[in-house]
């Protein structure tokens, strides 16, 4: 069996201190520990930004290319060596803005592979900018009267682009995020999750997501598209985010 | 036959004059005769005028010539289009409807075709091009049982309009007299075009993953892959969203362990740069074809032109390895093709094959079984792939899969082996690929990657010279061009002319020596190139101080044909 120390490499993590990046990076460890898939079977694929050093900081094959681009890349993988179980990571500006294009093809595509994309709603490694997830109005050294434009809203993209999976995780909910993780790497096809995360240096506190958050229960029927689209329009309206999986196909 | 027969087919978009073309072409391929075909279009699916040139010869040539003997007009303007370039005593295969006028056409032989009679007698529609072929055979003595046995063939499963138009051959044939007798050759050739040569180079370098986006002039290379995948269960074709994907993708099957590529033309290619350094930073082997068409931006998307030579060349952000290998025939097509999965392999590193418009969608006939024998590398083994991990091949439980002291044997593993962990990275970094910032270090990365350039140089081989090597004068041309050059430059040479050809196919390490003494034994220099502004001119001066005082340069999106390109010479020598 696996343990935590087998993923560990020489490097650690250099991310802010307390960053909700240090909690994902935990999740996937744990996830994978927990499902037991061979290290030299797992590739790790990421783009640029804070969050794509991940694969640095995981011993498995990791491969980090380029800003936006670790969609392709981990179809590629995944389609050449159909044994191998491939993660790709996104940020928000990663992979809503510059890697747009790629995501809604990858969820038509349904190539099995996870995707997560860690979310905070800011450009971290360029220091503060907002980026395709900031809520509109938000001030930030590019936008010093307020954004102007919608946010993206990921969830909905993702199940209007014919995604089958589409589930959302929150960095501070440890136990949350790995079960859904671990979902998601079983599942048979493109599995996304988009994982809300606070940016303690630029972004949202981690207080911000406190009184915002709940878990769906076993009431609500994932399998349902319409309201799965609902919900994962709703927190527009609420500014209260679900978090789970919001839609799958049976 | 004494000389070379040119049959031009012209006419609207989508009234079959390709299918015309390829059939008829087909018919000399059995005939045992060479041709080199080329076709000229609009960017338009129907109307337009589009023609077909076959040039059917006693010899193995690569390029068009202007005399016309025959033209198919498959519509009245056609005639007027192509007046200037029959010959005299040519024949013209023209609807009887068109009313053409034997007085406006002195000297040519008319053939009128009544094509609305025959399609009421036979009760069909779309037979013109059937009845010009059938009427074609009879007049030049060809037996109709070799065309009736191409039609069938072309048609294939639809064997019911194969007969169709066969019957529709047969009426055509009884109106015309046997005037010519076309004898028949021993030869055996296959007939293929640029984009079927890479393709079949790819395919017998082993190739398992290609992926692109449809863009002329490549498309081809995708239809023909994405039908082989059909057969063949090893081999996964992809069209993806666009070419920022294609690249990406085909990076991510080449590091999992696929031989991968794509293709694309300029304009695809440009989303591509940023993953060309990706893939060089990585050291992810890749082979990447550009069929140039005229740009900037959209261009002239179906004509040709030779503009991306230094767009290929220094694309992209930092100095990093690639190699640029530029075919000058239909034949290196495939050559060039597998060599450069070869290199794309063993020194891990981005490979481009860059081809243009007339390459990619001309064909001609080649004895196939020839060329394949003439690079033999055994693609059975996969080079630089290491299976089995020692001690000493590791740091800290990773892979130094950038090993710095590598005497130029690249190495890596593939994912799913067992303890060879490493990170594939874009960000620069050490030997197990580890980010860093180190100075030292950094420097260490760059003098392994930029070090493949001179392993490659070793392994390529030399350049033609087409003639005396101390000849006076060198014409010096690359890639599409070469074909014109070289058979204009022969006529020159049997008029006693002291004159050479020189072709340059490696881009990518630059032959600078090599160019340098070869050049430097002329007394003139003439470079023939379809651009603005000379780009291999350029890269030559950059590389060996030669600078070329005279130049015949052409970028209206056409080829040269022989006989432009000789009387352009004749002047200059």
């Amino acid at each position: 069996m696996l343990t935590l120390k087998d993923f560990q490499r020489e490097e650690q993590p250099n991310w802010c201190p307390t960053c909700g990046n240090f909690g994902i990076i935990l999740s996937v460890k744990k996830a994978l520990m927990e499902l037991n898939v061979p290290q030299e079977e797992t590739v790790l694929v990421s783009g640029v930004g804070c969050f794509a050093k991940l694969p640095y900081w995981i011993k498995a094959y990791g491969f980090v290319g380029l800003h936006g681009r670790s969609l392709p890349v981990a179809q590629g993988v995944k389609l050449a060596n159909s044994k191998l179980k491939v993660i790709a990571f996104g940020g928000d500006g990663d992979g809503y803005g510059e890697g747009g294009n790629h995501f809604i093809h990858a969820c038509r595509r349904n190539v099995n592979i996870a995707y997560f994309v860690h979310n905070n709603g800011v450009f971290g490694l360029t220091t503060g900018q907002y980026s395709p997830t900031s809520k509109k109005g938000t001030k930030s050294k590019s936008s010093p009267s307020g954004s102007e434009e919608m946010p993206v809203n990921p969830l909905a993209l993702a199940i209007a682009s014919g995604a089958k999976f589409v589930a959302r995780a929150y960095s501070g909910d440890p136990k949350g995020l790995v079960e859904i993780m671990k979902k998601a790497i079983e599942y048979e096809g493109f599995a996304f999750v988009d994982i809300m995360q606070s940016c303690i240096t630029f972004g949202k506190e981690h207080d911000y997501f406190k009184d915002k958050i709940y878990h769906l229960d076993d009431s609500y029927d994932a399998s349902d598209k319409v309201k799965a689209m609902g919900k994962a329009l709703d927190y527009e309206e609420t500014e209260r985010f679900a978090l789970g999986i919001i839609y799958q196909e049976l | 036959m004494k000389k070379d027969l040119v049959v031009r087919i012209g006419g609207e978009a989508g009234l079959g004059l390709a299918a015309a073309a390829d059939i008829l072409a087909k018919v000399f391929v059995r005939l045992g005769y060479h041709i080199y075909s080329s076709k000229e279009y609009a960017s338009q699916i129907k109307g337009g005028h589009n023609y077909h040139t076959l040039r059917i010869t006693n010899s193995n040539v690569s390029a068009d010539v202007n005399d016309v003997e025959v033209l198919f007009a498959f519509s009245k303007d056609t005639i007027a289009k192509h007046y200037e370039f029959m010959k005299k005593k040519g024949i013209i295969f023209v609807d009887d409807s068109f009313n053409v006028n034997e007085e406006d056409n002195k000297n040519l032989v008319l053939i009128k075709i009544p094509v609305k009679k025959l399609e009421q007698e036979l009760q069909e529609k779309g037979i013109v091009n059937a009845l010009f072929l059938g009427a074609f055979v009879k007049y030049f003595g060809i037996k109709s049982s070799i065309l009736e046995e191409v039609i069938k063939e072309f048609f294939k499963e639809k064997a019911g309009q194969g007969e169709r138009n066969s019957k529709a051959a047969r009426e055509a044939e009884k109106l015309v007299e046997r005037v010519e007798e076309i004898e028949a050759h021993n030869n055996k050739f296959d007939f293929l075009s640029g984009n079927d040569a890479v393709t079949l180079g790819a395919l017998d370098a082993g190739l398992k993953f290609h992926v692109q986006y449809p863009m002329t002039p490549v498309s081809a290379i995708l239809h023909n892959l994405a039908k082989e995948a059909e057969k063949n269960k090893e081999l996964k074709v992809m069209q993806v969203e666009d070419e920022i994907a294609v690249i990406n993708m085909a990076i991510g099957a080449s590091y999992a362990g696929a031989r991968a590529m794509c293709a694309s033309s300029g304009g695809g290619f440009a989303l591509m740069i940023e993953a060309m350094g990706l893939a060089s930073m990585a050291e992810v082997p890749l082979v990447v074809v550009e069929g140039q068409r005229p740009g900037p931006s959209t261009g002239l998307p179906t004509k040709t032109e030779q503009g991306d030579l230094k767009f290929v060349l220094y694309s992209g952000t930092g100095d990093f390895p690639h190699v640029v290998l530029a075919p000058a025939n239909i034949e290196e097509c495939y050559t060039e093709t597998k060599r450069a999965f070869y290199l794309a392999e063993k020194y891990q590193l981005p490979v481009l094959v860059l081809i243009d418009k007339q390459l990619a969608e001309s064909f001609k006939t080649l004895s196939f079984h020839d060329e394949s024998r003439k690079l033999s590398i055994d693609f059975s083994k996969k080079y630089g792939v290491k299976i089995k991990l020692e001690d000493k091949d590791l740091r800290n439980g990773l892979f130094k899969r950038y090993q710095v002291e590598n005497d130029g044997v690249y190495e890596r593993t593939l994912p799913g082996t067992e303890n060879g962990f490493y990170t594939c990275a874009g960000d620069e970094h050490d030997e197990v690929g580890e980010i860093i910032e180190e100075q030292e270090i950094r420097i260490k990365m760059m003098k392994r990657r930029m070090n493949k350039l001179d392993y490659i140089a070793k392994e390529l081989p030399l350049q033609e010279i087409y003639g005396e090597k101390n000849a006076e004068i060198t014409v010096v041309g690359w890639g599409s061009t070469s074909g014109a050059i070289i058979e204009a430059v022969e006529r020159l040479q049997k008029q006693g002319k002291s004159i050479n050809a020189f072709i340059v196919k490696y881009m990518r390490p630059f032959m600078s020596e090599e160019v340098g003494n070869v050049l430097g034994k002329a007394k003139k220099l003439i470079l023939v190139e379809n651009n603005y502004s000379a780009q291999l001119g350029g890269l030559i001066q950059e590389k060996t101080m030669i600078r070329f005082e005279e130049t015949i340069l052409r970028y209206d999106g056409k080829n040269f044909s022989v006989d432009e390109l000789y009387e352009e010479l004749k002047k200059k020598c």
